[in-house]
């Protein structure tokens, strides 16, 4: 396996130009969609089969340095998690790692069964109406095939998005929190870097300047297949208890000689 | 910020038929193998109700993929983590059990009964396995209400046996003449399924807690506590204790059960989905 690649979104550059928005759309022939109004400057509200990098806008009461209203922006993509819900989800093989770590669907394989869409921690992976299938961010698979990095950390102008060998963006990334710490921005922190932490790290990973929930995401994310062997005991306790049921139902007791048994 | 996978009334309906074909080959197993020949008419109808609706169920399954043309995609893996997958082969294979079961009641296959009695006891397993999994699977996604109660799978298979044994019963009543001792076996297997189905629904309701929402208040609970608690679990349960013996109220209780075993798949899917 190659060394792992990883984006990672430091959000204090972000200025909400939308660029890497717009290139992923154009790299990736993605369709256009009918705009949706938010209240913010934010469009769409959610990923949608046809926008795979979205930039957030949020506004935070008291999340600023100052304790005043925050303006936070966040460029938002799919996580490649090292523990990914979808991967173990599919049931055709059509979502794979590459060499690289990332996470991508093979639009060729995938038959349209969405377990992955409702598998998946954030909501990235969306069914298309036309194609039948589920689509998500490729992180530019055939850019990074090809010696490029994604679409959206090459348009960048702030470099907001960054592109390379995860470990050297996981050490650039905790240099860069302490700066913003003694900045005064006291909440700044990394959010999916540790790989011990939820869901084995994320290989496009994000710092953030507020508490994970002030951005819509979730505190501790947590693999959906964790539950299939508990309760699949569980059932087969349910199993047992019918079963017992039934025997006892259905046992013939005119049969035998009536006596010996108590 | 989740996202729901768009299942629709194809799959309430697959979820549905599935737990009546897995309790009703499961019925017919366990009448086959210690009911001895009274039950026998038990055996086939069972062994028959569940070919064709797990037939129906595959082509359910088919029907609602985003590219139907590529089901076989799913017999590419086989993951022993993923319910999915797993279900996906399960159902291949409980139809294969079904299929040769209803074979072997018949004509110059009837001298086998003791093999068709093993072969029950091993397609009895995938049949449990076929009423259960789809809630194993609504729990493996990233859905609070699906995941966070441990007993979606043991809920579902309690209500596929119970639809299951009512299913067979109501077929029994409408098509025996007389009095039928196979059939008020089934009533009284039937009746412990319910009322173990009670009891885990209302462990899952606890395990739930805030999460349980979704159905227990806003706009699916009158369906859910109406249809399904009352309609569909306590009054068959009293008009079989009380109804003893009379055949109209048993084949009520009996559509009342499979009502109940539809409005349980149709809420859990369809209630965060709207």
């Amino acid at each position: 396996m190659a060394r792992t690649l990883a984006m990672f979104t430091d959000t204090s550059l972000c200025i909400g130009c939308r660029a890497c928005q717009v290139a992923c759309k154009q790299w990736n022939e993605l369709g256009m969609e009918q705009p949706e109004w938010t209240g913010t400057y934010q469009n769409h509200a959610h990923f949608t089969d046809s926008t795979f990098r979205l930039v957030r806008f949020m506004e935070a009461p008291g999340a600023s340095p100052s304790g005043d209203l925050a303006w936070l922006l966040m460029s938002d993509v799919c996580k490649h998690c090292a523990d990914a819900g979808c991967l173990d989800a599919c049931p055709t093989g059509a979502i794979y790692r590459t060499e690289f770590g990332t996470v991508n669907i093979n639009q060729d394989t995938c038959n349209g069964c969405r377990y992955c869409v409702s598998s998946c921690p954030f909501g990235v992976v969306s069914f298309n109406e036309h194609t039948g299938t589920a689509r998500k961010c490729t992180f530019c698979n055939d850019r990074i095939h090809n010696g490029l990095g994604p679409a959206c950390a090459k348009a960048c102008p702030t470099e907001s998005i960054q592109f390379g060998f995860r470990d050297e963006l996981v050490s650039k990334a905790g240099k860069r929190v302490e700066t913003l710490k003694a900045m005064g921005f006291k909440d700044a922190q990394l959010y999916g870097a540790d790989q011990k932490g939820f869901l084995g790290g994320l290989n496009a990973f994000f710092l953030l300047l507020a508490k994970p929930s002030t951005y819509n995401l979730p505190e501790n994310p947590k693999v959906p297949q964790r539950n299939v062997v508990v309760d699949s005991l569980l059932s087969i306790g349910s199993a047992v208890l019918v079963g017992l049921g039934a025997l006892l139902a259905f046992r013939d007791r005119g049969r035998g000689d009536g006596g010996g048994h108590a | 910020m989740l996202k729901t996978p768009d299942w629709g009334m194809m799959i309430v309906l697959y979820f549905f038929f599935g737990g009546i074909a897995g309790g009703a080959y499961f019925t017919a197993a366990i009448a086959d193998n210690v009911g001895g020949p009274r039950s026998s008419r038990v055996a086939l109808v069972g062994y028959l109700l569940s070919l064709p609706l797990v037939a129906l169920c595959g082509l359910l399954l088919i029907a609602d993929l985003g590219v139907p043309t590529r089901f076989l995609n799913m017999m590419r893996t086989l993951k022993f983590w993923d319910p999915m997958s797993l279900g996906a082969w399960a159902v291949g294979v409980f139809g294969l059990f079904s299929f040769v079961s209803s074979v072997m009641c018949f004509g110059p296959f009837e001298h086998m009964a003791r093999l068709r009695r093993r072969i029950g006891l091993i397609g009895m397993l995938f049949g449990f396995f076929l009423a259960s999994y789809t809630g194993v699977l609504l729990s493996a996604t990233a859905q609070p209400f699906w995941s966070e109660g441990r007993l979606m799978g043991a809920l579902f298979l309690a209500s596929g046996a119970s639809t299951g044994m009512a299913a067979v019963s109501l077929i029994l009543a409408l098509t025996g003449g007389g009095s039928n001792p196979g059939l008020a076996k089934v009533k009284h297997a039937d009746r412990y399924s319910m009322i173990i189905e009670l009891v885990v629904l209302a462990l899952f309701l606890a395990l739930l807690g805030s999460a349980a929402r979704p159905i227990v208040s806003g706009h699916f609970a009158p369906l859910f506590w109406g249809g399904l608690v009352a309609l569909g679990l306590v009054v068959p349960l009293v008009l079989d204790f009380v109804g003893h013996g009379r055949k109209a109220l048993g084949a009520l209780a009996a559509v009342l059960v499979l009502v109940g075993g539809f409005i349980l798949r149709y809420v859990i899917v369809m209630s965060i989905q709207s």
